[in-house]
């Protein structure tokens, strides 16, 4: 029940959205220019925006009467400027052979003039249009499909859609039109959406529609989760650079990818939808309100808070699943040596190497000088040692006493085999410990201090794409 | 009874005047707070009050809720049949409005054959409010397409059975009859329906799956 309460505060509603992020972020002023696809798509390219390219407009009627057809490209997107929720938008892919002036749809029906006038005259009369205002009909350019998208969407084109709040990427989904869309990447209209971690930019959990969760494709068994999004840092730097332009502060910015060009501004939107939360399997309000009141100063270092706050729940994941926890190559370790003295090294994670292996400086600032110091008095190496049985080893050291010997072990390496000692010590590892006996040899001359052989790694994933933190 | 009650009366405001006009506050107050609270959001607040008074002047309200349900009916029947001639805003809706208005004389008519007489003597000022809720019905379908208007048309007529039912029940009246200023109790509880951030009810269940302890 307190879970439940807790889990419920974390959720963004209609009235917490209007009333403390819409209205106190984004200014009539702001929202108006987001209404005005035309307005928006000038503003953004006068800013070096990537955005559709504009085909043509059509103010009013006699420009209707008088619009050049014939210069109209083989294929075109046609947008009333007001539209909202996909409404009142017309896809054409082709031009029909043999035909003058006849367009495919993607359905494989024909548009003849005709069939444009009469949609243009509709738009123009504001049908489409937010409280029925006559409107402005243009043409723009057709963005081409990605083929890694070419399975998962159905005719239209996915987009990215990215909040943005305080200049810091929020949260993210991937949008997928369905066959219940008819192509469009609305939810509302029953699109797919998939939620992705802004760290990685790979997909997690998805919704169709406004809220069934799905795991694959309706009617296929392609998975939705795992699906990495490409130019995934230059996606959330677009978002965040609009956000700046736009002075919306809390915006819903769509990025599409194309082909051929790469990620492309798409739209502002100024009341984005609330299901992206479902798409995420997260609440909205508790992300927003550790981003709250942030000083971010440029495009770049909101990217890397947002990426860094947001990311990491496919990680999670996999440790809840595999009991294990998830390490790169390199890892800040804490070591606990003799009469709990602490020291913070970077490790260097060798799953080659059987034992984990020290410094001798570092194996001295734990507080074993001593052992150190009465080893080397032996003066043993691996040449006098080598004809010793193990048993006979353990022997020969048992009887000098030295303090804190743990144990002795012969080391093959590149650089030779050496006879080491070996000392006790914990190490903390991602908030794990392990209690582990390492060998302790002269390091200096490598860049790192510690290796951490596979003998102490049995509870830990390594993965070689992640930074140290 | 109240001071302010008997001297509208005496200048001549008629009774019913007076209830409606005190009532009104009551009757938006819950539709605003169906809408913050509970999340059930209607056409507006205009449509479903307008639509509360037009089954308070029905003689009963299941003839209201008749003459409701038919209108919707009917009006998303002619949408269909109007979508293929892709016709322009106004012209489409003055030609719903006579379908659904001919619909409701010929519910009238077969009312009257089977000796619903009270349904015939509906006045004219309701039936016409609820013809001309399809304008605001062919709205919604645009906005936010077919379902979308069904769906806000069921809420509009809970909303309204709703406040049909809380203006016709006799303690409020009399209540109000007797100290006519609780009605403006409503504005401090819409100020704070005004900045209430919470959740809807609806959205405790739309967000169902993310609210549950895993």
């Amino acid at each position: 029940m307190i879970q439940f309460f807790r889990n419920s505060r974390k959720i963004l509603g209609m009235n917490a959205r209007n009333l403390e992020f819409i209205r106190p972020n984004n200014l009539r002023r702001a929202k108006r220019l987001a209404d005005d696809k035309l307005r928006s798509k000038r503003m953004l390219k006068k800013a070096d925006i990537p955005v559709p390219e504009l085909i043509g407009k059509i103010k009013n009627v006699d420009e209707l009467e008088n619009f050049d057809w014939a210069a109209l490209p083989e294929s075109f997107v046609l947008k009333p400027n007001r539209g909202f929720g996909g409404e009142g938008i017309l896809v054409v892919y082709g031009k029909k052979k043999n035909l003058f002036n006849v367009w495919i749809k993607a359905d494989g029906s024909l548009v003849t003039v005709d069939d444009l006038k009469t949609h243009i005259r509709n738009i123009l009369d504001g049908s489409f249009s937010l409280s029925g205002v006559p409107d402005i009909a243009f043409f723009e350019e057709r963005m081409k499909l990605l083929k890694l998208f070419k399975p998962y969407a159905y005719k239209g084109i996915p987009d990215i859609r990215v909040i943005i709040y305080n200049k810091v990427p929020v949260m993210a989904m991937l949008r997928l039109p369905t066959k219940v869309s008819d192509g469009k990447a609305n939810l509302q209209q029953g699109a797919i959406g998939v939620g992705i971690d802004l760290a990685t930019g790979v997909t997690t959990t998805a919704v169709f529609g406004k809220n069934k969760l799905i795991e694959c494709v309706p009617g296929t068994r392609l998975l939705l989760s795992g699906i990495k999004i490409p130019y995934w840092k230059t996606i959330l730097t677009l978002a965040v650079r609009t956000q700046e332009i736009s002075g919306l502060g809390f915006l819903g910015a769509d990025v599409a990818i194309d082909r051929d060009l790469g990620p492309v501004f798409l739209e502002l939107n100024a009341r984005p939808g609330l299901s992206i939360q479902v798409a995420n399997h997260d609440g909205l309000l508790g992300r927003l309100r550790r981003v709250e009141g942030l000083k971010i100063k440029t495009v770049e270092k909101g990217v890397s808070v947002g990426m860094n706050l947001f990311g990491g729940e496919i990680e999670e994941e996999i440790e809840d699943i595999s009991g294990k926890r998830i390490i790169g190559l390199k890892e800040k370790v804490k070591l606990i040596g003799k009469d709990e003295k602490e020291i913070e090294v970077e490790a260097k994670i060798d799953s080659g190497a059987d034992f984990s292996s020290m410094d001798k400086l570092l194996a001295e600032s734990l507080g074993f000088s001593s052992t150190m110091n009465e080893f080397e008095k032996l003066g043993i190496d691996y040449e006098k040692i080598k004809g010793l049985e193990k048993q006979d080893r353990e022997k020969f050291f048992k009887d000098k006493n030295i303090p804190d010997l743990e144990d002795t072990a012969i080391i093959h390496s590149s650089h030779g085999t050496t006879y080491r000692p070996m000392v006790k010590i914990k190490i903390i590892i991602d908030n794990t410990e392990v209690l582990t006996k390492v060998s302790v040899i002269d390091r200096s001359h490598l860049k790192n201090p510690l290796i951490i052989g596979h003998r102490d790694l049995h509870r830990f994933l390594i993965d070689p794409a992640r930074m140290a933190k | 009874m109240n001071q302010f009650i008997s001297l509208a009366l005496s200048n001549g405001v008629p009774l019913d005047t007076l209830i409606l006009v005190l009532i009104l506050p009551i009757i938006v107050t819950v539709i605003a707070f169906f809408r913050q609270v509970v999340g059930i959001k209607a056409f507006g607040i205009y449509t479903p009050a307008i639509i509360t008074f037009a089954f308070l002047a029905t003689n009963e309200i299941r003839y209201g809720i008749t003459i409701f349900i038919t209108v919707i009916i009917f009006g998303t029947l002619t949408r269909l049949l109007l979508k293929q001639f892709r016709l322009l805003y106004l012209p489409r809706v003055a030609i719903m409005i006579t379908i659904v208005g001919f619909s409701i004389l010929a519910l009238l008519i077969i009312g009257g054959i089977y000796n619903r007489t009270g349904l015939a003597s509906v006045s004219i000022f309701p039936i016409l409010i609820m013809i001309t809720l399809v304008e605001k019905f062919v709205a919604v379908q645009i906005e936010k397409g077919g379902r979308a208007a069904v769906v806000l048309a069921i809420e509009t007529l809970v909303i309204s059975v709703v406040g049909y039912y809380i203006a016709s029940w006799d303690i409020l009246i009399r209540y109000i009859l007797h100290y006519p200023w609780i009605s403006l109790l409503t504005l401090p509880a819409n100020i704070f329906l005004g900045k209430w951030t919470g959740l809807r009810l609806i959205e405790y269940f739309r967000f169902r799956q993310i609210i549950k302890p895993r």
